[in-house]
């Protein structure tokens, strides 16, 4: 039993390494275009959009499930509505609540839930 | 007298602490959180929950999960190695093979931190497609002047369903190391990853095609509402799919893996990742955690239709299905 375990495990990592092997080939064939999703390390001019489109279109706003819209100079991604921001650090979008920035000053504060 | 019988009590109450049961000991800390009429009303008006062993203020426990998973996401995979001898692979796997993805479909992949289940996705899908497109062109080895003909026609529609995973996680840390991770691998497109709550998913209604947590529900503060929202950003007849440490069936099984995991497991995470107490936490977290039967009740009162589980290993591991129907 250990043994066929041991083999299972030796052809899942080496069908693994296959295939991770093989991937980065498809993907040099396949996208021609260089990701806008960019490597956002140290770009003094205008850096690429972090955040690609098709993930902007599937968030919403936690809370209140309504869209969000993508704010470039500050990185952000706004609900109007309730008037909260949610960062977006090292290109990946955080929409915990608690960590919202409020945008204006009387937008009513969410109670923060667990 | 009464002080001996107030130290019986005690006593008891402090058995029933240690005592490894899970059953006994999970009825007690539920039943006690549900009535109310336990110790840990003296919480203030605060609900309370289990963290390990201890019980804790439900707003505590999220923020201390929190804390666990930040110190040990550096070393996360390779602890996963160690603790179960790279079992935790073929589970994984496992999920993948019930879950049998076709291309274009999409997933969610909660409490996914370092990505293990999405890239597994990824590679199925990829290969699912592979296969499929030598199937056909296999079968267009002698084609007839129609196929030639409605093959010019559609060539330009190249790919045209994309799928797509994102890996949802409440923990920034984990997901750096995941999206490192998918950088190294050479992974660009049809991968995303956004920080979240599980109680409460960034996603509008109606999304995914599948929805799977793996080995992270057990961390969740509220398990219904986490089911609830995978109900919610499912499609109809999508499918939720959860791996998570169960009952062993088996009872000599039974102590041998208690021995393995209150005894080995906090030392190598001491040795490996330097933090005894992450690692106790996790092996207390599965024992408060409910047993397979008792999992499948919370998923279909959720709303879930064919539910069904699979033991893994013995039980020591569970993979729980439904579908939103």
């Amino acid at each position: 039993m250990f043994r066929h375990v041991l083999c299972k495990l030796a052809t899942e990592t080496g069908r693994i390494q296959l295939s991770v092997r093989h991937a980065p080939v498809l993907r040099a064939v396949a996208s021609a275009s260089v990701p806008l999703r960019g490597f956002s390390d140290g770009k003094d001019e205008a850096p690429p959009p972090p955040v690609d489109a098709a993930l902007l279109q599937l968030l919403v706003c936690p809370l209140s499930k309504q869209p969000l819209r993508y704010e470039p100079e500050t990185n952000e991604l706004i609900n109007e509505e309730l008037g909260i921001a949610y960062p977006i650090t090292d290109g990946i979008p955080n929409m915990i609540p608690q960590e919202a920035r409020l945008i204006r000053k009387d937008a009513p504060a969410e109670p923060t839930q667990g | 007298m009464a002080a001996s019988i107030r130290l019986f009590f005690r006593r008891a109450i402090r058995h029933s602490h240690r005592n490894i049961n899970i059953n006994f000991a999970g009825s007690l800390g539920r039943s006690a959180c549900g009535a109310g009429a336990s110790p840990c009303r003296c919480f203030s008006d605060e609900r309370s929950t289990h963290f390990g062993f201890e019980t804790v203020p439900e707003a505590e426990k999220a923020k201390r999960v929190y804390k666990v998973f930040e110190s040990v996401a550096q070393k996360y995979d390779v602890m996963n190695d160690a603790m179960s001898l790279g079992v935790h692979r073929l589970w994984k796997d496992m999920l993948l093979h019930v879950m049998h993805p076709q291309p274009g479909a999409r997933l969610l992949d909660v409490a996914g931190g370092t990505g293990d289940i999405a890239f597994r996705f990824l590679d199925y899908v990829r290969s699912q497609q592979e296969r499929q497109q030598r199937r056909v062109a296999r079968s267009m080895q002698t084609p007839s002047w129609d196929d030639i003909s409605n093959n010019y026609s559609t060539e330009d529609e190249a790919e045209p369903q994309e799928s797509t995973a994102v890996v949802c996680d409440i923990n920034k840390e984990m997901l750096q190391v995941g999206k490192q991770k998918a950088e190294q691998m050479g992974i660009t497109t049809g991968l995303s990853w956004v920080v979240g709550d599980a109680e409460e998913l960034p996603f509008d209604d109606d999304q995914f095609d599948v929805y799977t947590i793996a080995f992270g529900i057990r961390n969740v503060t509220h398990i219904d509402k986490a089911l609830q929202e995978a109900l919610r950003v499912l499609k109809p007849g999508g499918r939720f799919m959860c791996l998570e440490f169960s009952k062993v069936t088996n009872p000599v099984l039974a102590r041998l893996y208690d021995a393995y995991s209150f005894q080995l497991i906090p030392v190598l995470g001491e040795v490996i990742a330097g933090d005894w107490k992450s690692y106790q936490y996790l092996v207390e977290s599965i024992r408060k955690f409910p047993d397979q039967e008792e999992f499948k009740g919370m998923i279909e009162d959720a709303g879930f239709y064919c539910v069904q589980y699979y033991n893994l290993t013995a039980g020591v591991v569970a993979l729980h299905s439904g579908f939103k129907l």
